[in-house]
């Protein structure tokens, strides 16, 4: 009868363990496409959801509370990072109430680890506008830059749960292959983009320019999250006119009427672009998103709208 | 990378050199067939292992060359392409030790580090909490009352994690009548059970927007109802634990005991030791729904109760009879914030309802009596975002009076608000004021600034 107990309750401890072990690792994700990597990276061994949709301003993420339930179920959290969040991750963490994912803990990770950032102010003063102090944030829409990520990614994954390393350091090989193959194609079919130059309404085409080779010359806002003043659009359509500015871009979560101004009246091609996976339904993944921003732009330079 | 390639000859030469030397100092002993079988077997073992790991190199060495032939980026400072295998393994396990990976990474490491030392060297400063500092004025004119610049407040916000267990946080009010401190708190980060316990000075989690600093709430002025039943904002001296369900819907619960609640509350002296019946105990659930992506709506319900109201006043008179109050009340708000456009369009629409049941002295001072009145106030406003920097809104405000000794009173605010920017914002309202013996017409201009750190907080939402 003991002997038999025993065995119940070996058997009992063997099922539990292999429940715990069963159990998926939850990541939450601010951005599509950080979720998409996520899923990529850690396979079957995680449950990833997301805060932001593709067609959302990730300046305005609205602070929903069923986010901080999410947050507080999640065991790792991956975000951009540069302070990109900032509008919204903060305060769902401080309502979350989950040591594991708060700022700096082992689950909080920051995937612009590895990332070269570009525009890192030397002075820093709101007189400059709504600031990243550690430099420009939209780094999603450079391949190379998502790489990093990833490998920032990957390794966070690890550092957490290092008995799945070889898995998570497979995926991350396999989703680099995939990214390393496409950034070639990319590369050759984004020649004639070379030396364009574009205006956005806000400095999120900057990663994707450097990438591409287009040249921003300046953006609607004013200044990096401040409205623009009529002062500033006829300066910048003096500007324009001056530098003959290829492109106008209008980030499709920014309003039409102002954009389509500039462009009518510098005679600059006007291209609406999503700027996370998801932001049109035609970028359902991020090879097709950045397979979207490519082709629209090379529509507008090669004589189409 | 071309010293590693010039230096892979010599190193190849030596190699057969130094087997050459090998062969010839075993072959010239007197050694039998065996020995120098497996001597040379050894020696075979030796050569496989240095080719292998030469041919590891001339992988390395022609990867990091191809690297070096793909097209620049267009920017200085953009990453360079890496291939997956030159990153995965860095990754997972850092370069092979001896490896020229190895060798470059030290090699930079070295450039770099005067940079880094300086980058992380410890001012006593950097340990400093974050600061803000709110600037917020108001200039008025009341019909029945005349004009006024009104300095209503430089508020200055302190925040820092205390430790690994705790962060901490303050505001400091100077205002006409001086220098306060507004709230100063500590909050728990690291309670098991999603518990958060809060202790100090902070404002009491009852309903919404008694919550709201002045200068943060969505009009000029905070709504009478509140300024009456809770006392303006629901400063309090005490104890706070808050709890997030566990369940897949939110649903948060708050419990407090304080001294009292509202900062202008007078009914308690913050100083004056007290029973345990004499504190004012909170109870506070809230959750959300979202109905869609785009629309939700916040419910929460808050009931304040005081065992036994104060008796005495500080100059000896009868202030009350000991018995108990009961403050409650119920807010919703709805949002509607396509998600595309969050910060051109969008809708909010806020009530909160407060009930209020306490014993009044309905005589005088001499000879009270006293007897249980039932009071009911709301506001109401309904905010729209027609672009990001223009808000118009309209705020109804109605309240009785606590001890019902005098007639209700009534206010009619719309307002619109122009934020400049994030940080700066223009705010203009016209109020029309139906109290007892007081009909009038007031106008107000607000202008608020915030300067240094800013957080989001849930609270504000």
């Amino acid at each position: 009868m003991q002997r038999n107990v025993c065995h119940v309750i070996a058997l009992s401890l063997v099922c539990l363990a292999h429940v715990a072990a069963a159990q998926k690792i939850k990541v939450v994700a601010t951005i599509p496409d950080l979720g998409e990597f996520a899923r990529r990276i850690g396979g079957d061994r995680v449950e990833v959801n997301t805060l932001a949709t593709g067609v959302e301003d990730i300046h305005a993420v609205p602070m929903k509370p069923s986010f901080a339930v999410l947050l507080n179920r999640a065991d790792l959290v991956v975000l951009m990072g540069l302070e990109m969040e900032h509008a919204f991750l903060p305060g769902l963490l401080e309502a979350a109430r989950n040591p594991k994912v708060m700022r700096d803990a082992p689950g909080y990770i920051d995937c612009s680890k590895y990332v070269t950032v570009l525009d890192v102010p030397t002075t820093i003063d709101r007189a400059l506008g709504d600031q990243h102090p550690m430099g420009n944030p939209h780094y999603n829409l450079d391949p190379v830059a998502m790489k990093e990520a990833a490998r920032a990614m990957a390794e966070g994954f690890a550092q957490n749960y290092p008995e799945d390393r070889a898995s998570f350091t497979k995926n991350l090989e396999a989703l680099e292959a995939d990214l390393d193959a496409n950034i070639v194609r990319w590369q050759r079919e984004a020649a004639p983009l070379k030396g364009k130059t574009l205006v956005s309404y806000h400095p999120d085409m900057v990663y994707f320019a450097a990438r591409f080779g287009l040249q921003p010359v300046g953006t609607i806002e004013i200044r990096a999250g401040v409205d623009p003043t009529p002062s500033h659009i006829e300066e910048l359509i003096n500007l324009m006119q001056r530098e003959k500015v290829d492109i106008v871009v209008r980030e499709r979560h920014y309003p039409a009427g102002l954009a389509e101004t500039v462009a009518q009246r510098t005679g600059a091609k006007l291209v609406e672009l999503p700027m996370m996976v998801g932001g049109v339904p035609e970028a359902k993944d991020y090879v097709g998103l950045i397979d979207y921003d490519l082709r629209a732009l090379l529509k507008a330079v090669q004589g189409g709208t | 990378m071309g010293c590693t390639v010039r230096n892979r000859q010599p190193a190849g030469a030596g190699l057969v050199v130094i087997a050459f030397s090998f062969l010839c100092a075993t072959s010239a002993g007197a050694q039998s067939v065996e020995e120098l079988q497996r001597d040379l077997k050894a020696m075979q073992a030796q050569l496989d292992a240095l080719q292998q790991k030469m041919k590891k190199e001339e992988e390395l060495i022609e990867k990091l060359s191809q690297q070096k032939a793909t097209p620049a980026a267009p920017l200085v400072g953009a990453a360079p392409v890496a291939t997956p295998a030159a990153v995965a393994p860095a990754a997972a396990t850092g370069p092979e030790p001896g490896s020229l990976e190895q060798r470059v990474t030290e090699d930079v490491l070295r450039k770099i580090q005067p940079s880094l030392a300086a980058a992380n060297k410890t001012f006593p400063a950097q340990f400093n909490p974050a600061i803000g500092l709110m600037l917020d004025t108001v200039a008025s004119y009341q019909e029945n009352g005349g004009g006024n610049f009104e300095f209503r407040s430089a508020e200055v916000g302190l925040s820092a994690s205390v430790d690994p267990f705790a962060r901490g946080y303050a505001m400091l009010n100077g205002t006409n009548n001086g220098v306060s401190v507004e709230e100063a708190a500590i909050v728990t980060t690291s309670l098991p059970y999603n518990l958060t316990l809060k202790g100090g000075r902070f404002f009491a989690d009852f309903g919404r927007l008694s919550k709201f600093h002045d200068h943060d709430l969505p009009f000029v002025n905070r709504p009478e109802v509140l300024n009456t039943f809770v006392g303006g904002e629901s400063q309090a001296d005490g104890l706070e634990v808050s709890w997030l369900s566990p369940l897949t819907q939110y649903v948060a619960l708050t419990l407090g005991a304080y001294n009292k609640i509202g900062a202008d509350n007078t009914q308690t002296d913050n100083n004056v030791p007290r029973a345990l019946s004499r504190f004012t105990y909170l109870a506070r659930p809230t959750t959300f729904f979202s109905l869609t992506d785009a629309n939700s709506i916040d419910l929460g319900s808050t009931l304040a109760y005081t065992p036994t109201v104060n008796d005495f006043n500080t100059d000896g008179t009868q202030a009350g009879n000991g018995a108990a109050r009961y403050l409650s009340g119920l807010d919703v708000t709805y949002r509607y914030t396509p998600l595309g456009e969050a910060q051109y369009r969008g809708l909010i629409w806020g009530t909160e309802v407060l009930y209020n049941s306490e014993d009044w002295n309905v005589a005088n001072v001499a000879s009270p009596v006293f007897q249980r009145e039932h009071a009911f106030g709301l506001y109401s406003y309904l905010e729209a975002s027609v672009t990001r920097r223009y808000h118009p809104g309209f705020m109804y405000d109605y309240q009785q009076a606590l001890d019902r000794q005098q007639g209700d009173l009534a206010s009619y605010s719309p307002y619109f608000t122009v934020w400049l920017s994030e940080f700066q914002r223009l705010r203009l309202q016209y109020t029309y004021l139906s109290a007892p013996a007081d009909h009038q017409s007031q106008f107000f201009l607000q202008w608020t600034a915030l300067l240094g750190s800013h957080v989001h907080g849930f609270r504000d939402r």
